[in-house]
C-alpha cells in the first residue's frame, strides 16, 4: 500500500519557485529521508506534505487518499519540528494532553495514552515539568513523545536532532531508528546531515534547489551517485574530484593521473559511452575508502603525503593529484610519515566519470 | 582607585540632584494640600506644613466648585473610572487579537494593514476631532461616556495592536503549527497558546491605555458634556473657577486627585511594565 505519493508539486512564494515539480513515491513503514542543503526547500515540502500550506500545483497523497484539500489535523499525521515547539505555558503531561484534548478523547483514555507514551520514551519524570525545566535531549524526547501519542499514519520530523550536541545525536538516531522498527509506522524525516541520511533511511531523497536530484536506496545512492552533487553531498570524508583529459593510450581508452612521480595511467576500457569524449576533459570521481596502498612491487600512482588524519580505525591520507586534492582511507599500519611518498591503486570497479560542464554522470 | 571614586561620586551626585529635580514639585504639591490658607498665605513653599489637616482633600473631593455646580471632583472621578475601564478592556483586547492575526494568521495585503495601522501611531490626534465628533453624531452617542469610550478605543488601536504584533512576532511560528497539527484552531490556539505567553506585554498594554486614557484631556473637554465629564476635566474646570480667594490646598489636593490613579498603576504595576518592555525587545 502506497504510504505517501507526492505527485509533480511545485511552490512559488512570491515570483521565486522554491519547489520544481517533487515527485516522490513510498510505501507503507518505510523510512524516507529528505536531505539537501539549506534552502532548498525542504521544510517547504514538509509543511506541503502536512497541509500547513498548500502546493501552488501538484497533488499529495497519504494513505492512497488524495489530501491536497484535507485540514491539517485530518491528515492523520504528527509532526516533530526543529525548535521542538513545546507549547511553553504548558506542563509536559499538558503539552502531551493537548492534542488529544482538542480531539474530544476522554480524560481517562488521556492518562492512558499519556502513560503508555511516558513508558516508551522513559520520561515519565519528567511529565511535570514546564519545558523551560527541561535539557535540550529530554525537550526533543517530549515533541516526539506527544507525536507518538497521536498514533498516525505518517509521522513527520523536521530535522529534530539539530540542535542537540554530537554524542545526543548519536544516541537519539539509534533510538529514532528502534523505534520505527517498533512502531513500524511510516516516517518521513528532513535532515542535511549525511550520516543521519544513511544511517536512518529506507529511502533516501536528495534535494538541491528545489529539484530531486537522486531518489533510491542510501547503498544505491552511495555507490551509483546521479551527478556530482549527490556524490559530494552523500559521504564523508566527500567523494575526490580528480580533473583529467580523456585520452588513448597503446589502444586503450583512459586519463592519466599526475602524482609526485611520472604520469599513470589507468585505463577506463569496458565503459560505453565514453569514444565520442576522447580528448575532452573529464571528472574522474573516486571515494576516500576506493584508494588504497599497493603492494610493494606493482606499478601505481605515487603521490606526497601532505597531511595525515587518524580518526582510530582509519587514517585518511591527504594527497595532491592533477593538482586537487585527494583523500585515500587507509589502514593506520600502511601510512608512511608526512612528506614521504605513498604509491596507492584505484578500486576501478567503482570510479565514477561525471560530465564538468552538466555535472552529470557519464 | 580615588580616581574612579570621585566619578561615582559625581555620577551619584547628578542622579540625586536630577531626582531632587522632580520630586520638589510632588512635594510641593503634597505639603500645600495639607496646610491651611493661613499657613501658605504667610509660610514658605518650601517650608514643612505646622499643622496637618485634610481639610483641602475633603473639599476638593466634594464640596469645591467646579463651574456653576459646587460638589466637588468625585462625580467627574466616576466618570473617568467609568469611562477608562472599559475603554482599556477594549482597547486592549481587541490590539491582541488584531496582533495575532497580523503575526500569525497573515493574508494577503495584511502588510499594508499593519502599516496602514502604524500610521495611526504617529497621527496626532487633533486631525480627528472634526471627523469624530461627526461619527460619535451619527453613531447618536454623541457627549455620552459610551461615546469617549468609543473614541478612546479607536484611538488606543494602533498602539495597542502595534505593542502585541511586535511581542508576537517574537513567538515562533511553530508553535502555531504545532498546534493546529494538535487540531486547534484559530480562537484555541490564541486563548490556550498565544494569551498565556501573553502576561508582559498585557501588562505593558494596560499600564500604558490607563494612563493615556486617564491623563487625556483633549477627548473628554471636545466629547463629553456636563454628566460624563472625565476628572481632567473637572479639574480644569475647578482651577478655573474664579472665587475670590485662590485655594491652593485645594487646587493641589484636587490634582492629586486626580494623579492618584496613574501613580497607584505604576507604583504596583511598573516592575511589569519595565519587564514586559524588555521581555519583549529582547525575545528573538
Ligand atoms: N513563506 C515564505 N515566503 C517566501 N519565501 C519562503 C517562505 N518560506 C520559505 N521560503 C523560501 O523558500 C526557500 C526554502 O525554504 P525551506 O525552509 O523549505 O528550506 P530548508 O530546505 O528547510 O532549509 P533548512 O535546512 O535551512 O531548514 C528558502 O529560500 C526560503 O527563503
Ligand atoms: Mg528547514
Amino acid at each position: 500500500m502506497g504510504a505517501l505519493a507526492i505527485k509533480n508539486v511545485t511552490k512559488t512564494f512570491g515570483d521565486t519557485q522554491i519547489l520544481k515539480g517533487i515527485n516522490i513515491d513510498i510505501e507503507s513503514g518505510e523510512f524516507l529521508i529528505l536531505v539537501g542543503p539549506s534552502g532548498c526547500g525542504k521544510s517547504t515540502l514538509m509543511n506541503i506534505i502536512a497541509g500547513l500550506e498548500s502546493p501552488t500545483t501538484g497533488e499529495v497523497c497519504i494513505a492512497d487518499r488524495a489530501v491536497t484539500n484535507v485540514a491539517p489535523k485530518d491528515r492523520d499525521i504528527a509532526m516533530v519540528f526543529q525548535s521542538y515547539a513545546l507549547y511553553p505555558t504548558m506542563t509536559v503531561r499538558q503539552n502531551i494532553a493537548f492534542g488529544l484534548e482538542t480531539r474530544g478523547i476522554a480524560k481517562a483514555e488521556q492518562n492512558e495514552i499519556i502513560a503508555r507514551v511516558a513508558k516508551m520514551l522513559q520520561m515519565d519524570h519528567l511529565l511535570e515539568r514546564k519545558p523551560a525545566a527541561l535539557s535540550g535531549g529530554q525537550r526533543q524526547r517530549v515533541a516526539m513523545g506527544r507525536a507518538l501519542a497521536r498514533n498516525p499514519k505518517l509521522f513527520l520530523f523536521d530535522e529534530p536532532l539539530s540542535n542537540l550536541d554530537a554524542k545526543l545525536r548519536v544516541e537519539m538516531r539509534v533510538e529514532i531508528k528502534q523505534l520505527h522498527q517498533r512502531l513500524k509506522t511510516t516516517i518521513v524525516y528532513v535532515t542535511h546531515d549525511q550520516i543521519e541520511a544513511m544511517t536512518l533511511g529506507d529511502k533516501i531523497a536528495v534535494m538541491k534547489d528545489g529539484v530531486i536530484q537522486q531518489f533510491g536506496r542510501p547503498q544505491d545512492i552511495y555507490e551509483n551517485p546521479a551527478n556530482l552533487f549527490v556524490a559530494s553531498f552523500i559521504g564523508s570524508p566527500s567523494m575526490n574530484f580528480i580533473p583529467c583529459h580523456l585520452i588513448e593510450h597503446d589502444g586503450e581508452l583512459g586519463v592519466s593521473l599526475q602524482g609526485m612521480a611520472s604520469p599513470y595511467f589507468i585505463s577506463l576500457a569496458g565503459r560505453p559511452n565514453l569514444r565520442a569524449r576522447l580528448g575532452e576533459k573529464i571528472t574522474l570521481g573516486i571515494r576516500p575508502e576506493q584508494l588504497d596502498v599497493a603492494e610493494a612491487q606493482s606499478s601505481a600512482l605515487e603521490c606526497k603525503v601532505k597531511i595525515t588524519e587518524p580518526t582510530g580505525p582509519d587514517t585518511m591520507v591527504y594527497t595532491e593529484v592533477n593538482g586537487v586534492e585527494v583523500i585515500a582511507r587507509v589502514h593506520p599500519r600502511l601510512v608512511p610519515p608526512t612528506g614521504q611518498s605513498i604509491k596507492l591503486v584505484l578500486d576501478m570497479k567503482k570510479v565514477v566519470l561525471f560530465d564538468p560542464v552538466t555535472e552529470s554522470r557519464i | 582607585m580615588n580616581q574612579e571614586r570621585f566619578w561615582r561620586g559625581l555620577v551619584y551626585a547628578a542622579l540625586v540632584f536630577a531626582a531632587l529635580y522632580y520630586l520638589i514639585p510632588l512635594y510641593v504639591m503634597l505639603t500645600t494640600s495639607v496646610k491651611d490658607m493661613e499657613e501658605i498665605r504667610t509660610g514658605n513653599l518650601l517650608s514643612f506644613p505646622q499643622n496637618i489637616g485634610f481639610a483641602a482633600w475633603g473639599k476638593a473631593w466634594s464640596s469645591a466648585c467646579t463651574g456653576v455646580s459646587c460638589d466637588g471632583l468625585s462625580g467627574y472621578f466616576l466618570n473617568s473610572v467609568k469611562m477608562v475601564i472599559p475603554a482599556v478592556l477594549i482597547s486592549t483586547t481587541l490590539g491582541a487579537i488584531n496582533g495575532y492575526v497580523l503575526s500569525k494568521w497573515r493574508f494577503p495585503g495584511s502588510n499594508i494593514v499593519f502599516a496602514m495601522i502604524l500610521f495611526g501611531v504617529f497621527m496626532p490626534f487633533q486631525v480627528l476631532l472634526l471627523p469624530m465628533a461627526q461619527t460619535l453624531g451619527w453613531l447618536g452617542i454623541a457627549s455620552t461616556t459610551t461615546g469617549l469610550v468609543f473614541v478612546h478605543v479607536v484611538c488606543g488601536l494602533a498602539s495597542t495592536t502595534l505593542f502585541f504584533r511586535n511581542y508576537y512576532v517574537g513567538i515562533p511560528d511553530e508553535l502555531i503549527k504545532a498546534a493546529r497539527l494538535d487540531g486547534a484552531g484559530f480562537w484555541r490556539i490564541f486563548w490556550r497558546i498565544i494569551i498565556p505567553m501573553s502576561t508582559p506585554i498585557i501588562m505593558v498594554t494596560l499600564i500604558w491605555q490607563f494612563t493615556n486614557i486617564w491623563n487625556d484631556f483633549l477627548f473628554g473637554v471636545v466629547f463629553s458634556a456636563g454628566d460624563s465629564q472625565p476628572i481632567t476635566v473637572g479639574l480644569n474646570n475647578m482651577a478655573n473657577t474664579s472665587t475670590n480667594v485662590k485655594e491652593y490646598n485645594v487646587d493641589m489636593a484636587a490634582a492629586l486627585i486626580a494623579a492618584l490613579p496613574t501613580i497607584a498603576v505604576y507604583v504596583f504595576c511598573g516592575k511589569y511594565f519595565v519587564k514586559g518592555l524588555s521581555a519583549g525587545a529582547v525575545k528573538g
